[in-house]
């Protein structure tokens, strides 16, 4: 009885994994390549708990795509694309990678998470494959890139001098840092002290929470000891409008500047009223471009919802690839990363694009937000 | 400020983080005193909890209010449901498993767990929710103490839930029946006791404490996502064995224990909040190391 029942178990296993296995098979296969048809690879994380600015970005690739192809496409091929899914964890974005050089894409866009897209930029480097990175902007990468890799993203630094511009605006002399210990965090919170105290002022406070956490009353209390001017926290929205929430009842009363990762609207929402008067050093979002208007209309029409914080970045980055394509007037790869790094003077809806030296975005694109009757607003 | 009001303060922080240590932590004991499993899905029971309370917030404000009436109503409900869902895992999930071996029973746990942290992952689409109360918080001082109507309220009815679950554990047949089973399971079959009965009331109650320590959780910090049991859940866990796992008054002090050591440890100059966390579980090795039992094992004769 027993023996039958593992028996059957077994068969049972084996019968699934057989489907496993040729489930996936299909997918592996690269699709039938048409010789007028051009191929494009997309990064993004569309699951996990970042996969709404994944879709989000993902969504306004295709819309610039179609753009693109209605206009007779690219060197007169079609782009076709095909999406990668690195779930903003390192080995899935490695994995990630592999599919698409496996699909023998032409080029890549996208990267949203700084720490997944670092492995994959030797990847990438190795096959000699360009990227467009929308997003993904810590300083770290920099270091990383070799040399295909283009961030059309203003990198952490920039953030930073944004953050500190607005302190000194409002006369504050003494800042107290928070971050949440992610790689992008920590790297802002270097680079904002190392410049306040370039400045010649004092970070009296510098504090690290673990995400999750949702008491922070002992770390309110050393900040109110402390009295800092003004607050930087460099973490994301869960945490950052809880630690609002609890300064402001505890009665302080100086500058909270909350940095991208609490960008999204969520963050004013589950603030509430504690929210209002917090400044925010954001990414160009679509709704604050006046070029990206139709770019709006488009987006909502197409897809049914609000174009995100990254939406604008990446329909920038999908058509600067093809502007780059055009220019070099090949598909080769090396051909396509000169062109890119050539770029000058690229009008996209968030802006001009041009590069340094280390492919990072020639020129800052942060705008200073603030929140007002329950939504962001330009604060500049 | 001065340094002595500074620590004053962070006194009355520790002491509400420590309520809320104590709440979950007394589920764990509970659970490990009877049937030696940590119930790791006792996290992910809180996070319920709490997710019950803003639906019931949410859909009967009109009828209920949201004001501390609304909220008391609210919390009862979410304890009686998220209890019987502590009963209804219990019986489905461990009841099967009592005889097998503690690993199997073990793994049965962490299942659980994932699978109430998933399914509460894609029903939110993983998103932190707002949990608006009709309460407004007004902030007051004692000499240089603050604090708010909230903080008060939470305070003493978490040590009232500890105060009441104590009294049932020692001066009604009930509890006496756990303690007993505490011991020995057989004895307690042969002496007519259905240990059964009294092993699903412990989950009943253990369950009960936690949800409502996940809407206190929420009413105070005013966010509910689906991973917030996992951090208070492993500060519970410590609490537990600090105070010596499977002793309920131990677990009430090793979370009030917990909680005064983390709010003082970021008072400590090179520790701050960047390790504080580090502290608490170095800590908790070296008082392990020392202390095996917990700081009220000594009475390793009779755990509950």
């Amino acid at each position: 009885m027993f023996k039958q029942k593992s028996i059957l178990f077994l068969m049972f296993a084996v019968v699934l994994m057989m489907f496993s296995v040729f489930g996936c098979a299909p997918q592996a296969a690269p699709p039938a390549e048409e010789p007028e048809q051009v191929l494009i690879g997309i990064m993004l994380p569309t699951t996990g708990a970042v996969a709404e600015n994944g879709i989000d970005m993902e969504n306004a690739i295709k819309l610039a795509v179609s753009e693109i192809n209605a206009a007779g496409g690219v060197l007169g091929r079609e782009i076709i694309t095909t999406t990668a899914d690195d779930g903003c964890d390192p080995a899935m974005a490695t994995a990630a990678a592999s599919k698409l050089i496996a699909e023998e894409v032409v080029a890549v866009v996208g990267g949203f998470c700084s720490g997944a897209t670092l492995p994959t930029l030797t990847i990438y480097g190795d096959a000699g494959i360009p990227l467009v990175i929308a997003a993904a902007n810590a300083t770290t990468l920099i270091a990383e890139n070799p040399g295909w890799a283009f961030m059309i993203n203003s990198t952490g630094d920039m953030q930073a001098e944004k953050a500190i511009g607005w302190f000194q605006e409002r006369g504050v002399e003494t800042i107290g840092l928070i971050g949440d210990g992610s790689a992008f965090s920590a790297d802002l919170v270097a680079i904002t002290r190392e410049q306040w105290e370039a400045a010649g002022k004092q970070v009296v406070t510098d504090d690290t929470v673990s995400p999750g956490e949702m008491d922070f009353s002992a770390l309110v209390t050393t900040i109110m000891a402390a009295n800092p001017g003004g607050i930087y926290w460099t973490g994301y929205h869960a945490e950052g409008a809880l630690i609002t929430m609890q300064l402001r009842e505890a009665g302080y009363e100086g500058v909270i500047i909350v940095s991208d990762g609490s960008s999204a609207p969520a963050f004013i929402e589950l603030a509430g009223p504690h929210a209002e008067g917090v400044y925010c050093t954001a990414p160009p979002f679509a709704d604050f471009l006046p070029a990206a208007q139709s770019f709006i209309a488009d987006y909502q029409a197409m897809f049914d919802r609000a174009p995100g914080a990254y939406a604008g970045l990446s329909y920038d980055a999908m058509h600067l690839l093809a502007d780059a394509i055009t220019r070099a007037g090949s598909f080769d790869g090396a051909a396509i990363r000169d062109a890119l790094a050539a770029t000058d003077g690229f009008e996209g809806i968030s802006g001009e694009v041009m590069f340094t030296e280390e492919n990072t975005l020639g020129r800052s694109n942060f705008v200073l937000l603030v929140a007002q009757g329950g939504s962001w607003v330009l604060a500049q | 400020m001065t340094l002595w009001d500074i620590l004053l303060q962070q006194l009355f922080n520790g002491l509400l983080i420590g309520a809320f240590y104590g709440l979950v932590a007394v589920g764990y004991s509970m659970v490990y005193g009877v049937i030696k499993l940590l119930n790791f899905a006792h996290a992910d029971i809180y996070m319920c909890g709490a997710f019950c309370g803003l639906i019931l917030l949410t859909f009967f404000a009109p009828n209920i209010g949201n004001t501390w009436f609304g909220i008391v109503v609210a919390l009862l409900i979410s304890m009686l449901v998220v209890g019987i869902l502590g009963v209804v895992i219990q019986r489905v999930a461990y009841q099967p498993m009592l005889k097998a071996p503690r690993l199997s029973i073990l793994i049965t746990a962490l299942a659980v767990s994932m699978l109430l942290y998933n399914a509460v992952l894609l029903m939110t689409q993983g998103q932190v929710r707002a949990f608006r109360t009709g309460i407004v918080d007004e902030s007051f001082f004692v000499g240089s103490l603050r604090m708010t109507d909230t903080r008060m309220v939470l305070l003493i009815s978490a040590l009232l839930l500890m105060l009441i679950l104590h009294l049932f554990i020692t001066r009604t047949m009930y509890g006496k029946a756990m303690r007993a089973i505490a011991l020995d399971h057989d004895t307690c079959r042969l002496m007519g006791i259905n240990v059964h009965k009294i092993i699903a009331l412990t989950f009943f109650v253990g369950s009960a404490l936690a949800a409502a320590a996940g809407i206190m959780a929420g009413v105070h910090y005013g966010t509910v996502h689906f991973f917030m049991g996992f951090l208070i859940g492993l500060k519970a866990f410590t609490a537990a064995v600090i105070g010596g796992i499977g002793i309920i008054p131990g677990a009430m002090l090793g979370g009030l224990f917990l909680g005064l050591l983390e709010a003082f440890a970021t008072q400590i100059p090179f520790i701050g909040t960047a390790w504080k966390d580090v502290f608490s579980f170095a800590f908790l090795i070296l008082f392990l190391i020392f202390k095996p039992h917990g700081i009220l094992g000594r009475r390793v004769s009779e755990r509950m």
